[in-house]
């Protein structure tokens, strides 16, 4: 079942099928534990987020593609906040370019998400921090 | 090559293959067919007649090893040829399918296998074989000097000169798409210096040309108007001086007059530049396009000779893209503003500047209002008039540009030229693109010259009453810099292009009448 970005929610769960168009990407960072990454904006029609490219993905995928994401986990990342990425068991892969009308609000990773007081494996949005990426702002 | 999709080993013979990108549908099924078929395709044939399923598989698995394996496949053809039942139509669609989807993708001996296949095809007659051919054409990158679209470009060209008597005989418009996809490269080509491999290409480009102009006149005019503009970056190669001299002086009163058929427009936009801007002025709304147009540039604008594919663009926007109604009332991104960030692309280059003009206002030169169409004219139209508060300098060298043009681009045909500009300005103001031309005539953003000028040219052309404002003023009103002598804002509001263009009254205009595309 692919879920479009608005209707992600966090979650310790690798079920997210999804797809979207990157918009911008970050540098690499390189740690010696975990090799390369890097935090890109991506986008769909519905909302907005922050992926992570692990590895080889982080080469593989410019702005402009359009990528299909399958079995990927949105959660939160030390030092990356809440991110959308194929994780262990997800696959990203490019599908096509450019033909995406996408818009860059709301942005779900600069959502406020609490518990679900009923029940602490789910969460609710609890109003958003920022309207638009703070890493990636609109182009002027 | 072949590559790990997780425990899967997937070889491909016929592209190149990315581990980040999901498989190519068309290849996966050329390849499964092939992978199946394979003993069947050689000798002893089966004589039993497939069933239409079958039929398809056959073809499949044909143009899979026609392209993968250069050993056997006159073999392969041969069976083609046993077997076929629908003229090639569905072999050539495969074809077709594969330029368009795969060729950058496609291992150079397909490439080498896929000029071949065409060659075969053409000595076949193939039904689908101009659209193949065209596609082809439309492969040619613009400004690209590598050895792969140079390698091409000679290819293609070799072929049309090979070919040359069957292509007269039976598929004469696939050589007018040749001539003007050629000349349209010659003048890049010939305007590039110190690339040894450019001259071969060049010489057999010259030679194509040449032989169409000595041998097949009455085809090279089948392109109409357009030729002039094409053959004018010629003019300074002396294999076309003779050829641009008699035809100036003989035939150009009729070439004039002689609308382009849109299709051309098509040649020297390749597929993923036409759906990328179908998509921009389609789907995109104004405010949100800043992204795609950085893509847009990064993918097809990088380079300072990448930039003479404007001149292609430009044409192609103007004289193919016709949004709808519904397009044009939205907040979609309109042509004019389009055409507006290409201009400010080349102005530092002095003769693409200049070519993108020309390519702007070309349709306004000639201008008839019973063959052409006020869509060709309106993105110019807008682009003059919504830069007036903001730039008015924009408006100002676009307006200089056109009367610039009426006075020198054919100094013999000047009362032609001056009819064709003033009837396109009649025809935007009568058709509501504009409320009124006092926005150009009454504007104290203009010169005092520069209105005296359009002023003049306006003058023999009886210029019809402004329709009514119909509806009420669009959110996109205009706050037009009035003079004392008016005092009501001219409004711009939305105009429509009437289905039956001999209904000339006012009452047919109607808000919810449909624009159709209209393309010959």
């Amino acid at each position: 079942m692919n879920v479009f970005l608005k209707d992600i929610v966090p979650a310790a769960q690798n079920n997210i099928n999804t797809r979207f168009i990157i918009l911008d990407k970050a540098r690499s960072s390189e740690t010696a534990a975990n090799g390369k990454s890097c935090i890109a904006l991506a986008a769909d029609e519905t909302a907005a987020v922050h992926i992570q490219l692990w590895g080889e993905e982080c080469d593989a995928f410019e702005a402009g593609d359009i990528v299909k994401l399958s079995n990927g986990i949105f959660s939160y990342v030390r030092n990356s906040g809440l991110v959308l990425r194929a994780g262990k068991r997800g696959k990203m892969e490019k599908i096509g370019e450019f033909t995406i009308a996408f818009v860059e609000t709301p942005n779900v990773s600069e959502i406020q998400w609490n518990p679900d007081p009923e029940n602490p494996k789910r969460y609710i949005q609890n109003g958003a921090v920022s309207a638009y990426s703070r890493v990636f702002p609109p182009l002027p | 090559m072949t590559m790990e999709k997780g425990n899967i080993f997937v070889a491909s013979k016929l592209i190149h293959v990315s581990l980040h990108e999901v498989e190519n549908q068309l290849e996966l099924s050329l390849r499964q067919a092939f992978v199946s078929l394979n003993p069947k395709l050689h000798p002893p044939f089966s004589l039993q007649i497939p069933n239409p399923q079958e039929y398809i598989e056959l073809n499949k698995a044909i143009v899979y090893s026609v392209l993968c394996d250069s050993g056997s496949c006159k073999t392969h053809i041969k069976y083609l040829h046993a077997l076929v039942t629908d003229g090639y139509a569905f072999f050539t669609s495969l074809l077709v399918g594969i330029v368009v989807e795969l060729y950058s993708k496609l291992v150079d001996s397909a490439k080498v296998q896929l000029l071949w296949v065409t060659k075969e095809m053409i000595s076949v007659l193939s039904v689908g074989i101009d659209d193949l051919v065209v596609s082809l054409l439309r492969r040619i990158g613009s400004g690209d000097y590598s050895d792969e679209n140079l390698w091409l470009c000679s290819e293609l060209v070799s072929l049309f000169l090979d070919e040359w008597d069957c292509l007269v005989e039976d598929l004469p418009l696939v050589l007018t798409s040749a001539l003007y996809s050629f000349l349209r490269l010659l003048a890049d080509h010939c305007r590039v210096l110190g690339i040894a491999k450019l001259d071969n290409v060049k010489r057999l480009e010259i030679r194509f040309c040449v032989k169409m102009f000595r041998e097949q006149m009455h085809l090279c005019l089948k392109i109409g108007r357009e030729i002039v503009r094409l053959l004018q970056d010629l003019v300074h190669v002396s294999e076309f001086r003779e050829i641009w001299n008699d035809l100036v002086s003989n035939q150009c009163a009729d070439i004039y007059q002689s609308r382009t058929s849109s299709r051309y427009f098509l040649l020297r936009i390749s597929h993923e530049m036409e759906t990328q801007l179908r998509f921009l002025l389609g789907n995109v709304k104004l405010g949100s396009h800043k992204r795609h147009q950085i893509w847009f540039l990064k993918k097809f604008l990088l380079g300072p000779e990448k930039e003479t594919v404007l001149i292609d663009i430009v044409r192609f926007i103007c004289c193919v893209i016709h949004p709808t109604n519904e397009i044009i009332r939205s907040e979609i991104m309109p042509r004019w503003a389009m055409l507006g960030w290409f201009l400010e692309l080349c102005r530092q280059n002095h003769h693409i500047e200049r070519s993108v003009k020309l390519a702007l206002f070309y349709d306004w030169l000639f201008f008839d209002e019973k063959t052409d169409n006020i869509m060709n004219v309106e993105p110019a139209t807008l682009l003059m008039v919504w830069s007036i508060p903001q730039y008015p300098h924009i408006t100002h060298s676009l307006l200089e540009f056109l009367l610039h043009l009426v006075e020198t681009y054919d100094t013999r045909h000047r009362d032609t030229i001056t009819k064709g500009v003033a009837t396109a300005f009649r025809e935007i103001e009568r058709k509501g693109v504009i409320r009124s031309l006092d926005i150009f005539l009454s504007n104290p953003a203009l010169s005092q010259d520069l209105k005296k000028k359009l002023s003049n040219l306006l003058a023999p052309v009886k210029l019809l009453k402004p329709p009514p404002a119909i509806g009420p003023p669009s959110e996109a009103v205009l706050r037009e810099c009035v003079t004392s002598e008016l005092d009501r804002p001219v409004i711009l509001h939305q105009y429509r292009r009437r289905k039956n263009q001999d209904k000339r009254t006012e009452a047919v205009r109607s808000k919810e009448a449909n624009l159709n595309a209209e393309d010959q």
